[in-house]
């Protein structure tokens, strides 16, 4: 009996061991290959909203992130910054995409879908890379970095150029990535 | 804004008042492009960006605007979701493009990642307008440091470069590689993506190569057209190098097959001999002295040799001498003749091959009855008294050397049978008839004979038909010379073997061919006589 108990608390410990591993970070995700599918896949669900006319309806305008870049200015942001401002911008696409209404055309339900995986998936690449999540808080959006769309096709061409972008540029110059280029 | 006009007056400055200024790389680089993109651009007006932070938009001069100034010119751009701009337009002369102009614009602020509108106003009129994304307009530099070099490896060269000096784009670029060799006009590209070197592979050996790389964005983020291509490089492949297994392998193999030919020659390299250069069978032999002593003169070696009595008149057979046959005709055979020492000719009993032919036949038919007497006794009988009486009369049977020599040849006339000369020999032959030996005479009388004349050409026909040599009355016996072929008849019942016995060479001279044909046996398909012939050698 003793014998039992010893090895039940062995076997506790164990697994006490192995769950205090869990928390630590994921291996860094640096390929770009992985952004560069997603791009990909929005690219095709643009294409697709482009054509879909009647049943893709967007109830009401939503706010949407700014895509432009202008590198100078881009530089002289810090990663922190860069990392809010692409966290803040998948954030309202997410929320824009999902709330699009489709009506009788299956393929694409089907690329809202795949989108909405996609940009879940970033947040996971961005939590490897050590990037802490970030979550707009209500009311900080200002004006300087977001506007407004009405229609699914301009929302998926926000989605495409976002992705090649902000959310790109910010992956390709992760610190820890770098680190492990150099 | 005046950034752009300093430029323009620079360029401008460059090409006109100061033509021996060498140009800097960038402005090459820069006009390069501009002619590259005339080319190739169809939309107006053409824009491309060289790096991270600038745009710049050039269209060509139209016809309608010739002699135009650059300030009839408003170039406007608009970033989405922001106010428009203006660019300053500048005037561009390139020496190639004739006498049009060129009228450019290098953007002042630069937005990536949005769309931009440019319009172009001619005098306040909508000339151009276009819609663009910035990072889709990359037109790059030629990749830089090309250097190519040899692996060690048959036919291969390692080709690197050096990507362009972007930051955010190193990882997303698409090269291509360009060679020929170096006089050929036949290229092959290869696509190359994202890495900066490339081996080629399967060149030929100890050639010249002509090398080039160009570089665009893969497509994925960023896009453009493809680079102008770089300096071409030259570089030559390692000849080519035998491989020293295959040398070893080359050379044990012809090793093993030497000796095997070797051994092969040695142990049937005398067989080989023969079948190659098979002897020719001369008749020195027989001849002791003949082409040693008298150098081939035959009656010279006549006169010296003790056996030219034997053989007067002169009557040459074969050196080879076949074995006596047995005569196991089974047809009723005429006793032969008596012998008639008389005649030359007789004696020899000879009976002629005699070709078919009615008038042969119809000559045959008074003798056939005469010799019908021989197809009484049986063979042996008649061979025996044949023998009997060569032995008895060696002189008139000259011919019969033959016998001497311890041949013989008889030959069984069936034709004489038929008294009307019809062509009922067949009759005569049966299956079961045997041996048919021909006697051959001495000597050659007149061939004046169309029976015996047209016997040189009967080989070809089969049919036998003998003439008995004993019962000629009327005329002399044929000329049959003392060279005359000899052919020993062997029927088995089911085939007859005919071996032709060759006279000697020297006599072969001026009397015509010697036939010597194998003969089927047609007395089972034709019943037909089977003579055999007489070959006309000189004597």
């Amino acid at each position: 009996m003793s014998y039992s108990s010893g090895l039940f608390a062995l076997l506790l410990m164990v697994l006490e061991w192995t769950r205090l591993g869990l928390p630590s970070p994921l291996r860094p995700i640096c390929d770009l290959r992985v952004i560069d599918q997603f791009i990909m896949e929005a690219r095709d669900a643009e294409a697709a909203m482009r054509a879909c006319k009647e049943g893709c309806r967007l109830p009401g305008p939503f706010t949407v992130p700014l895509t432009r870049v202008n590198f100078d200015v881009w530089e002289k942001k810090d990663v922190q910054e860069q990392a809010r401002e692409v966290q803040t911008g998948l954030w309202l696409l997410k929320e824009a995409i999902s709330s699009l209404q489709v009506v009788g055309n299956s393929a694409a339900q089907s690329h809202i879908d795949s989108s909405l995986r996609n940009i879940a998936s970033i947040g996971q690449v961005l939590h490897s890379l050590s990037i802490q999540e970030y979550i707009p808080p209500a009311g900080v959006l200002g004006e300087q970095e977001t506007w407004r769309v009405s229609s699914a096709s301009e929302l998926f061409q926000v989605h495409v150029n976002f992705l090649r972008g902000k959310v790109r540029l910010l992956l390709a110059n992760a610190p820890v990535c770098q680190q492990d280029a150099s | 804004m005046t950034n752009g006009r300093t430029n323009a007056f620079l360029i401008v400055a460059l090409f006109f008042w100061f033509p021996e200024v060498s140009l800097t790389n960038g402005v090459l680089t820069f006009q390069t492009k501009v002619m590259h993109l005339l080319r190739v651009e169809p939309e107006n007006p053409k824009c491309f960006a060289e790096g991270m932070r600038d745009l710049t938009c050039f269209w060509e001069e139209r016809e309608e605007e010739r002699g135009s100034t650059a300030d009839e010119y408003t170039f406007t751009y608009t970033y989405q979701n922001e106010n428009s701009s203006n660019c300053d337009v500048a005037a561009l002369a390139l020496p190639l493009a004739g006498s049009r102009r060129l009228f450019f614009c290098q953007l002042a602020r630069i937005q990536f990642f949005v769309p931009l509108d440019v319009h172009v106003l001619y005098k306040g009129q909508p000339l151009y307008s276009r819609n663009l994304f910035i990072e889709n307009m990359f037109l790059l530099d030629p990749p830089a440091n090309v250097t190519v070099t040899r692996t060690g490896k048959q036919g291969q060269l390692r080709v690197t470069w050096l990507p362009p000096p972007l930051k955010y784009m190193q990882k997303s670029m698409m090269y291509e590689v360009r060679y020929a060799p170096e006089n050929s006009r036949m290229g092959k590209e290869i696509t190359v993506e994202a890495k900066t070197e490339l081996i080629l592979q399967g060149l030929f050996s100890g050639t010249k190569y002509k090398l080039w790389v160009r570089v665009k964005p893969d497509g994925i983020t960023y896009n453009g057209t493809w680079s102008v291509w770089s300096d071409p490089i030259l570089m030559a492949t390692p000849p080519s190098d035998m491989d020293p297994l295959i040398i070893l392998l080359i050379v044990i193999i012809s090793v093993i097959l030497f000796l095997l030919s070797l051994t092969l020659l040695l142990s049937y390299g005398r067989f080989l001999l023969k079948k190659l250069w098979p002897d020719i069978p001369t008749p020195e032999q027989k001849f002791s002295g003949l082409f040693t002593v008298h150098g081939g003169d035959f009656q010279q070696w006549l006169g010296h040799s003790n056996s030219g009595r034997l053989w007067h008149p002169v009557c040459v057979y074969s050196e080879e001498s076949p074995a006596p046959l047995e005569v196991l005709s089974e047809a009723s055979l005429r006793p032969p003749p008596t012998l008639r020492p008389n005649s030359p000719k007789a004696p020899c009993g000879a009976a002629q091959a005699k070709e078919e032919g009615k008038d042969t036949r119809e000559k045959e038919g008074v003798d056939s009855g005469s010799i019908d007497r021989w197809l009484e006794p049986p063979h042996a009988r008649w061979l025996a008294e044949q023998l009997r009486a060569f032995q008895e009369h060696p002189a008139p049977l000259s011919q019969s050397s033959l016998l001497e020599s311890q041949d013989a040849y008889v030959i069984l006339n069936q034709n004489s049978q038929h008294a009307n000369g019809e062509a009922t020999e067949d009759e005569i032959l049966e299956e079961s008839l045997p041996l048919q030996a021909l006697f051959s005479c001495g000597e050659t009388s007149t061939e004046s004979r169309s029976d015996l004349g047209s016997l040189r050409q009967s080989s070809g026909s089969g049919r036998l038909s003998s003439q008995s040599s004993f019962e000629y009355p009327n005329h002399t016996w044929p000329p049959l010379g003392p060279g005359y072929t000899y052919m020993a008849v062997a029927d088995s019942g089911v085939s007859m073997d005919y071996s032709p016995m060759s006279a000697s060479r020297l006599t072969d001279t001026g009397k015509g061919p010697i036939y010597t044909n194998n003969y089927k046996n047609e007395i089972l398909a034709h019943r037909q006589l089977l003579t055999g012939q007489n070959f006309h050698s000189g004597c």
